[in-house]
């Protein structure tokens, strides 16, 4: 550990890291200006530090973890996603029984994201997982890897961007065709709390058991002092799951579901209704709990804060851990990040949400929406990894 | 006993007097943040949270607090119209209101959709309902404690009563008044952008309304000007002179309106509960007035609707 520290050439990222890192914290304090939204603001940019720390450290990366089973058997980072859905399923459900006494009232909890299911959630999920294969992760991905230097990944937000303008263009179709009348399934409304959860953690038991068939003999990792527990090895993605988790459900506690779209989303929105591409109305598209997008009217915004804690975070955390390095990458990666990163935007707004927002925040709140995400998107990825050498893409 | 600790007594008494006068709220219907504070353990008071913004009350209320949905709660889902009765009184009971609670009602926004709440209680001629002066945004300002676990109190026992309708005013009587054919006086609460015709609707708010302006004979008074820097109602005293500013001093019955009859009960409270005048609100309001057919309408800015 002290050699690593002392080696000037791991010095000045390291210095810089906690530059990074100070400046994050000051700014977090300023937000808290004691006024309600101060509070709010700088919770969410702190909160969203801590998830680009997680995501960063841990290498949760919906995309790379599900490549890792499909072409090399390799179960850790599912397994890592599992625990988080599980830690979260457990959380939420305690903080669902204090804010909805009786889930059998016919009222949903507030804010949750517990989508629309029709074929319309399954198309876009199966969009989104054909954007993560082909763009090379999903968006939360991008955005720490972002921090991590690969300035490829701008090319799918940007691309994002634009998917999310399709996605307004389309909404009104699809709205009428299916999502008006798509049911809303929310477990603990069907079956109650208590059989929600059993039936959940039973689902995510099964899968881990199957899953840990897989596992293969680890290496023991040599781990001295805390230094390198943080920053040397990634860590184990369970590790970064269960803590994930957590952060889960302290943030649907304090301000909203995780979820990094709504943002970007509303980027888009201002941007193609000052363009004056959007239909005069979109249908419904307020009405529903999600990545709730809109046109903006302040700098400043919960889930803007957040995701840009999230950046800043996991770049100071790839500088801390030697995993920062700038590449531009070669233009058929901006070619391919921009093609994916339509597919990303356009299945996120459909759905609501990508894979942090609808997968991972719908299922822990017990929504049967998270769980056909889940699955479609992985028919997505599937169809994608086959789709890859025809484009490719290696 | 010598001068000095006479005075002093007398300090004291005077002090104590003074505080007394403080924490006591403007009018029998109101209660201050320092009050209810007091009085959370009280079994006979109950405390209904009705907010507009969905997820505020789950993250942090009032300790006891039950939450009512204004946009389901309140109102007959279906048709246009406040919750039946018998609705009305399940919805009480579930939260646990009693025949001799006293019932506490405060949102955000300033009150608005806690005191429409306090109009249908009066509708329903349930008793003893006060507001919180200031709301919620009074009792997190001054840092005092919140709850995030939803109460799930003992099923009350009130009765509510058939609506009274000599409470509510409905279209006819607006025309009527706009028409002189009563001496009823009309009180917009609106802004005087949407009073003059300017616009048809707030900023940020839908436009449901085909013409804008407002009813003949009306006066604008914009429901802030009855609020208070910190968002408690204004005394008695100064409510009387700002409404008489403008020829209503509760010698003749007064209908408030607004766009939807949310914003206008907070008038309504003003005016009936603290003042004491006779005033019905008038839940239909532009929404209702500005898109019935054939009655007359004052559009001082000329705006044409779906014109260019």
């Amino acid at each position: 550990m002290t050699a690593s520290i002392a080696s000037p050439r791991a010095a000045l990222p390291i210095a810089t890291s906690g530059l990074i890192a100070i400046a994050l914290l000051a700014f977090i304090w300023l937000l808290a200006d004691g006024s309600n939204e101060g509070r709010v603001f700088s919770y969410s940019l702190a909160s969203g530090a801590l998830f680009g720390l997680l995501l960063q450290r841990s290498r949760f990366c919906f995309f790379c973890v599900t490549r890792d089973f499909v072409e090399r058997r390799i179960p850790d980072g599912l397994l890592g996603l599992l625990a988080a859905l599980a830690v979260g399923t457990l959380g939420y459900h305690a903080v669902f029984g204090a804010f909805l006494p009786d889930p059998s009232g016919g009222r949903l909890p507030p804010d949750a994201h517990i989508g629309p299911l029709s074929w319309v959630l399954a198309l876009a999920a199966t969009l989104f997982g054909l954007g993560m294969a082909i763009s090379g992760s999903c968006i939360s991905a991008h955005l720490y890897r972002l921090g991590e230097g690969n300035f490829a990944s701008l090319a799918a937000l940007t691309g994002a961007l634009l998917g999310f303008a399709l996605g307004f263009l389309s909404w009104n179709p699809l709205y009428l065709a299916a999502l008006q009348e798509a049911p809303v399934l929310w477990l603990p409304g069907r079956v109650g709390y208590g059989g929600s959860l059993l039936l959940q953690l039973a689902l995510l038991g099964a899968l881990a058991a199957w899953l840990l068939r897989y596992r293969q003999a680890g290496t023991a990792s040599g781990t001295q002092g805390l230094w390198s527990l943080l920053f040397g090895a990634r860590w184990p993605t369970w590790v970064g799951g269960v803590l994930i988790g957590g952060l889960a459900v302290l943030a649907y506690f304090r301000v909203a579901p995780l979820g990094v779209t709504a943002e970007l989303g509303s980027l888009a929105r201002t941007g193609a209704d000052s363009l004056g591409w959007l239909p005069e109305r979109l249908e419904g598209l307020d009405g529903f709990s999600g990545c709730a997008t809109m046109v903006k009217e302040t700098l400043l915004s919960n889930n803007g804060l957040f995701v840009i804690g999230l950046v800043i975070a996991a770049w100071a955390s790839a500088l801390a851990a030697g995993d920062f390095r700038p590449s531009s990458g070669a233009p058929r990666d901006w070619l391919r990040g921009l093609l994916g990163g339509v597919l990303l935007g356009w299945g996120s707004l459909l759905a609501l949400g990508c894979t942090v927002g609808t997968l991972l925040s719908g299922v822990m709140a017990g929504a049967v929406s998270g769980w056909v995400f889940g699955l479609f998107c992985l028919v997505g990825i599937v169809l994608g990894l086959k789709l890859r050498p025809l484009l490719r893409l290696g | 006993m010598t001068i000095k600790t006479l005075f002093g007594a007398g300090l004291l008494a005077a002090a104590t007097l003074l505080h007394t006068l403080t924490a006591q709220a403007a009018s029998d219907y109101l209660v201050s943040t320092e009050w209810l504070e007091k009085n959370l353990k009280d079994p006979k008071v109950r405390i209904i949270e009705v907010s507009v913004v969905p997820g505020v009350y789950e993250r942090g209320h009032i300790p006891g607090a039950v939450n009512f949905a204004w946009h389901s709660d309140l109102v007959d889902p279906v048709r246009r119209d406040i919750a039946s009765q018998e609705a009305f009184q399940q919805l009480l009971r579930k939260a646990g209101v009693n025949d001799d609670s006293t019932t506490i009602l405060y949102g955000d926004n300033n009150n608005w959709f806690a005191a429409w709440g306090a109009w249908v209680f009066d509708v329903y001629g349930v008793d003893n309902v006060k507001l919180l002066d200031g709301g919620r945004a009074k009792w997190e300002a001054e840092g005092r404690q919140l709850d995030s676990r939803a109460s799930t109190p003992k099923a009350g026992n009130v009765t509510v009563q058939a609506a009274n309708k000599d409470l509510r005013a409905f279209l006819p009587d607006v025309l009527a008044a706009a028409e002189k054919r009563s001496d009823v006086q009309l009180v917009d609460i609106r802004s005087p952008d949407e009073y003059n015709g300017k616009v048809f609707a707030p900023q940020g708010v839908q436009e449901l309304a085909v013409r804008a302006g407002h009813v003949p004979g009306a006066v604008n008074v914009p429901w802030g000007q009855a609020v208070a820097a910190d968002g408690t109602f204004k005394s008695a005293e100064e409510l009387k002179k700002v409404y008489a500013a403008v020829g209503i001093d509760g010698s003749k019955p007064i209908i408030t309106y607004c766009r939807i009859g949310e914003r206008s009960s907070h008038t309504w409270f003003a005016l009936k509960k603290i003042l004491g005048y006779d005033v019905r609100n008038y839940d239909g309001s532009w929404t209702e007035y500005g898109n019935a057919v054939g009655v007359p309408v004052v559009n001082l800015a000329g705006t044409v609707w779906g014109g260019k």
